[in-house]
């Protein structure tokens, strides 16, 4: 029982780390994205939008992986 | 400076980046689902990697570039970036003029066309985002990296060598290029293949395998493709004159690269060691361990503690330990070497091994996985 205990509580435990972790993560996504789309110079995580402005303006792309 | 740092100047601060910025279309891509492997071939373990195309999907070329966690100011910069942007736009201009140089920057063909579709992969992960778990469901640029070593070992095949010693840094063929250039050859290591082939301080690479070089990921790419071992052809701009040169990569010249830097590496600890990272004693903890500069001398830094990455630790490796001989074997290794030792040992192996714990030697055994 105490084992069991041990183990459901460590779990919570992991299990609460995780979501804080991702939590945390969603924030700086929206945060960067909120910076990065601000400045108007910056298409968000669509290539397709990406390709089709270089193909209206004749400009090259720079395609950042963060 | 860190890639975030970079990252940060790219996007907002550094007015000649932005200057440079405003001739191009900025495409930030956060998330590797749905990824077009064969268009978007890179050292997936970077956090910072850029592509400078044309509309028509020819590549211009790459940047970004490290081999450290910590210290990504060894490889890249504000000014060199700022310098391979000014390169990428004269390229443009010369477009479609000088199109055919730009075919061999598109790799090979790979496995799997979209990330999603590697075994380990599928079903886990889709090609967009799921909007109700967008962190969850996001894949990250090094697990299709640590996909395709996963199913050679599950195949109970040995991990190529191009995708375990991946991407190297130039300096392993005696190369340190400056951070602050596109790819000028700041120092050439004596002895090496690059100083037999007679590259010099100063040489600015401008072309090597036949295409153009506008960045040390570009000079990486050539590399990382080139069907070894090989004679490439190079032009250096030196003193100002284009100079022909050759660059040798000979046989099992990527065996010396150090990939323990890599975040796809953890996955190999897990394979090879059960989760042990370790590094090699030098100096003074050498002495104090009683050993000799040539002897193995691992000492555990970190042992893991779940699932899988805790099978070292389940089979009685500690923290602290110095493994001092492995599988009959007591010569020196760097981290990178035992690991690359280690998987040509089949999952489900016992690997003896001797450790020093408090001045004892300790015989355990050393689970490898698939």
């Amino acid at each position: 029982m105490l084992q069991r205990t041990i183990l459901l509580t460590g779990l919570l435990l992991a299990g609460t780390g995780a979501l804080d972790a991702a939590e945390n993560r969603l924030e700086r996504v929206q945060k960067d994205r909120a910076d990065v789309t601000a400045g108007g110079l910056w298409v968000y995580n669509d290539l397709n939008q990406g390709f089709a402005e270089a193909r209206r303006t004749g400009k090259p792309l720079a395609i950042v992986f963060r | 400076m860190e890639c975030r740092g970079i990252d940060d100047q790219l996007v907002r601060h550094d007015p000649k980046i932005q200057s440079l910025m405003k001739e191009f279309v900025g495409v930030r891509v956060v998330q590797f689902n749905g990824t077009d492997l064969a268009r978007f071939q890179f050292d997936y373990d970077q956090t910072f990697a850029m592509f400078f195309m044309n509309a028509d999907g020819t590549i211009y070329g790459r940047f970004g570039t490290r081999s450290d966690m910590k210290k990504a100011d060894r490889e890249i910069s504000i000014d060199g970036l700022g310098k391979t942007l000014a390169a990428a736009l004269e390229l443009h201009k010369g477009y479609p003029a000088n199109q055919s140089a730009f075919v061999a920057k598109t790799g090979p063909a790979p496995r799997f066309s979209r990330p999603e579709q590697y075994p380990s992969l599928k079903g886990r992960y889709q090609a967009t985002l799921d909007a109700a778990k967008p962190v969850q469901s996001c894949m990250h640029c090094h697990q299709p990296l640590e996909a395709e070593r996963k199913m050679f070992r599950a195949a109970g095949q040995p991990i190529p060598e191009e995708i375990l010693h991946t991407w190297p840094m130039p300096d392993v063929v005696g190369l340190s290029l400056d951070p602050k250039e596109k790819a000028k050859v700041r120092r050439v290591i004596p002895g090496s293949t690059a100083e037999k082939d007679g590259f010099k301080a100063g040489d600015e690479i401008t072309s090597l395998g036949g295409q153009p070089i506008i960045s040390i990921a570009d000079v990486q790419f050539v590399m990382q493709f080139a069907k070894t071992p090989a004679r490439l052809n190079a032009e250096v701009l030196r003193g100002g004159k284009k100079t022909p040169l050759m660059l040798t990569l000979d046989a099992g010249w990527r065996r010396v690269s150090d990939f323990g830097w890599r975040v796809s590496s953890w996955d190999l600890r897990r394979m090879a060691t059960g989760g042990l990272k370790v590094d090699a004693l030098a100096g003074e903890a050498l002495a104090k361990a009683g050993l000799g500069a040539d002897k193995l001398a691992l000492e555990i830094k970190h042992a893991g503690e779940y699932g899988e990455h805790a099978a070292a630790k389940n089979a009685g490796f500690r923290k602290g330990d110095i493994i001092v001989a492995i599988d009959g074997r007591t010569r020196r290794m760097t981290e990178a070497e035992w690991l690359a030792y280690l998987l040509t040992k089949p999952a489900g192996s016992k690997i003896p091994a001797t450790v020093l714990r408090g001045g004892q030697r300790v015989e355990l055994q050393l689970p490898t996985q698939q």
